[in-house]
């Protein structure tokens, strides 16, 4: 059998054996909040929990990373890429909608004749080894995306979590190889797999949020100016919550620091948004999102319009941060709706 | 049923009898209150304008949006080809109702286009420290019984005590209902508030002076280090009205952008110094920060120093101009170098 168990009080093991080869990131609680992080102490890792707030996609695409420094002397220019580690990373306790998340990332870095070298070595290097969502929340709505709390596939290694004890699956080759050079883990039995199987269906069954998004794609082209963007825009405060906190938002800012006195400079790149009033300002002065109503318009289009035109994929995975952290709720799953809505209101003056 | 209970619910279908009235008589073209939220410990603010969508409207200590933000840039509408500015009626708690003073002092907004519908607060629940405590479960149901906030969940239940469990800047409040003045009398509606104490004892303020500087330092490094810098602490302030924000400025770059903590760090103390006489501690920008980052003490230290130079407290009157729009000889000013 290719499932595996393991103890919950032998993960420090698995943990210790596993941050001997390889970056590995885990849940860890700062200041109240579960964030992924380096492991430096396996009694940080914190499994009891929801999601993380911010997500994982920082470990790839972090909130700010120097693409390159630079040193002048005289006429010399030395320019210094950041250092590479050699090991590779292992991402632990990653949830299905942001391991799908990866997948979306890979799509925007990749695309076109220009790749994100930066990015996609990365991501080529990590291995992800999720954890199941057994009790997901009244905002996840991951079955309305082709996603489940329990879906394996974008995973590397996939684990459910049995109460005193993990069910590990390896899904990919470089999976197994992780699962068996931990020898020591002993073979799970039909009755773990049952119960895996009772939780997936128990987690499915707890998820009361279903959205019909996959054919919205279609309709919202046609409607840029429909007024429902103004209705949805009306209370947003336009700072860049739902952005930041989503997995799979791309947009970033290229930034040449230089320190003058001391002949040396960095060019880094931080997290961008479409709700900030410098994204898409042009040079001229003249900015085509230049309030509240394009800003919510193109967040709402990049995801559920330009994704699933460009590539195929609807650009939300259903992790629900945007609705838990709007500051003023500006339900994501409301606007879903009022989008459907419009759905309804031509097909009938078509049928009219 | 608890006191804070019934006394939210009188204040709300009172605050709804008002708003119905202002848009039955025309008074009012558009109503900006708060409505119940889709999530646990929120509430969503809600733009009214039919007299039949007024039971939307609700009051409780979840109402944490400072709606003055909305006021600016003024709300207008396209009548016959021409922007209008419209007559919004405004539901007001204290700190709403000085948001709205001040920003009439700075002249953002036109004094007869509002009209304020006064309601008393008790102070708001501290949604992110109840977030943080609950932890992986997931709150479903919350509501007041006696002093306390009781969170439900599956599997569990949480009391919080009111008075602990309420914003850092509600427990030093006073001032819960729109300030009384001549002035102001006719905008105000509803409840406002004739007599308040200005006396503040600072002792939040004063714990944090008496650390030394480097507890000062960890002190910051720590509150701020999750900082995203997603700005909704600014977006959420009603006195953050700038174009173009000071950190946003890049012809030339002012500030650094990225999440380095010397950068975060100075656009939290350059957003406090521009709200230095200004801030009215409402602790909006607490409440909305997806990080549960609680910005109050920065404040109140700023506030203190206003208070103790200028004895000013902003939002209260019309006509007393704030120490940072005034200039007057005999303002300390130390800092200056003597000529010999």
């Amino acid at each position: 059998m290719i499932e595996k168990l393991v103890d919950k009080k032998d993960i420090p093991k698995l943990v210790k054996e596993l941050t001997e080869k390889y970056n590995f990131y885990a849940p860890i609680k700062v200041n109240g909040n579960i964030e992924f992080k380096r492991v430096e102490n396996v009694g940080d890792i914190e499994l009891n929990f929801f999601n993380s707030k911010i997500p994982p996609k920082e470990i790839l695409f972090p909130r700010m990373e120097t693409l390159f420094t630079y040193n002048i002397n005289g006429k010399n220019i030395e320019i210094k890429e950041p250092e590479k580690s050699e090991k590779k990373n292992i991402i632990f306790g990653i949830r299905p909608c942001d391991a799908h998340s990866f997948v979306l990332l890979e799509n925007f870095f990749g695309f076109g004749e220009f790749k994100d070298k930066l990015f996609l070595n990365k991501r080529k290097n990590t291995i992800l080894m999720g954890i199941g969502c057994n009790n997901p929340r009244n905002t996840c709505f991951c079955t309305s995306l082709e996603g489940h709390p329990f879906k394996k596939e974008d995973m590397d290694v996939f684990l459910v979590d049995l109460d005193d004890k993990y069910l590990i699956t390896p899904i990919t080759d470089i999976g197994k190889e992780i699962i068996d050079a931990l020898s020591w883990l002993v073979d799970a039995k039909k009755p773990d797999l049952e119960k895996a199987m009772k939780l997936s269906e128990k987690a499915e069954s707890l998820i009361s949020t279903t959205l019909d998004i996959k054919d919205s794609y279609k309709i919202l082209d046609s409607q840029f100016s429909n007024p429902i963007w103004k209705e949805i825009s009306e209370t947003c405060i336009g700072c860049g919550t739902c952005s930041f906190l989503c997995p799979t938002c791309t947009c970033f800012d290229v930034i040449d620091e230089e320190d003058k006195y001391n002949n040396k400079g960095r060019r880094i790149r931080i997290w961008d948004t479409c709700q900030s009033c410098l994204y898409s300002l042009h040079t001229s002065g003249h900015n085509p999102r230049n309030g509240g109503i394009e800003r919510c318009r193109n967040r709402i289009l990049h995801k559920f319009s330009y994704y699933p035109t460009n590539y195929g994929l609807i650009g939300c995975v259903g992790c629900g941060r945007c609705i838990q952290l709007c500051p003023v709720n500006n339900d994501l799953r409301a606007i879903i709706k009022k989008m459907n809505e419009i759905n309804k209101k031509e097909e009938k003056s078509i049928i009219a | 049923m608890s006191k804070l209970n019934l006394d939210n619910q009188k204040i709300q279908e009172k605050m709804r009898e008002v708003a119905r009235n202002l848009l039955k008589e025309k008074k009012v073209d558009l109503i900006i209150g708060y409505s119940e939220g889709t999530v646990p410990l929120s509430s969503a603010p809600v733009f009214i304008r039919k007299e039949e969508e007024v039971d939307k409207l609700i009051w409780n200590n979840l109402c944490y949006v400072n709606l003055a933000k909305y006021l600016i840039p003024n709300i207008k509408e396209n009548v016959d080809g021409k922007l209008v500015d419209l007559k919004v009626g405004i539901i007001s708690k204290g700190c709403v109702a000085r948001s709205i003073i001040h920003l009439m002092v700075e002249h953002q907004i036109k004094k007869e286009n509002i009209t304020i519908i006064g309601i008393k607060c008790n102070g708001i629940i501290n949604r992110r420290k109840i977030e943080k405590e609950v932890g992986a479960e997931e709150i479903i149901e919350t509501y007041l019984l006696d002093d306390n906030f009781i969170v439900k969940g599956k599997d569990f239940e949480k009391k919080f005590n009111y008075d602990e469990y309420m914003n850092e800047l509600c427990k030093h409040c006073t001032i819960k209902s729109p300030p009384k003045s001549d002035s102001l009398k006719d905008i105000i509606v509803g409840e406002s508030q004739e007599s308040y104490s200005l006396e503040e004892k600072f002792e939040d303020v004063i714990e944090f002076e008496e650390k030394t500087p480097d507890e000062r330092w960890n002190y910051m490094k720590e509150l701020l280090q999750d900082c995203t810098r997603c700005y909704a602490c600014r977006e959420a302030c009603p006195l953050c009205y700038c174009n173009l924000c000071f950190v946003d400025q890049n012809l030339p770059t002012w500030f650094g952008k990225t999440s380095e903590i010397s950068d975060i760090l100075i656009f939290h103390m350059v957003r406090a110094l521009h709200l230095a006489g200004r801030c009215v501690e409402c602790g909006a920008c607490s409440s909305v920060c997806p990080m549960g980052i609680d910005l109050s003490i920065i404040n109140r230290k700023i506030n203190r120093i206003v208070k103790d130079r200028y004895d000013f407290t902003s939002g209260l009157s019309l006509e007393k101009l704030p120490p940072m729009m005034a200039f007057k000889m005999e303002d300390k000013q130390e800092f200056m170098l003597e000529e010999d």
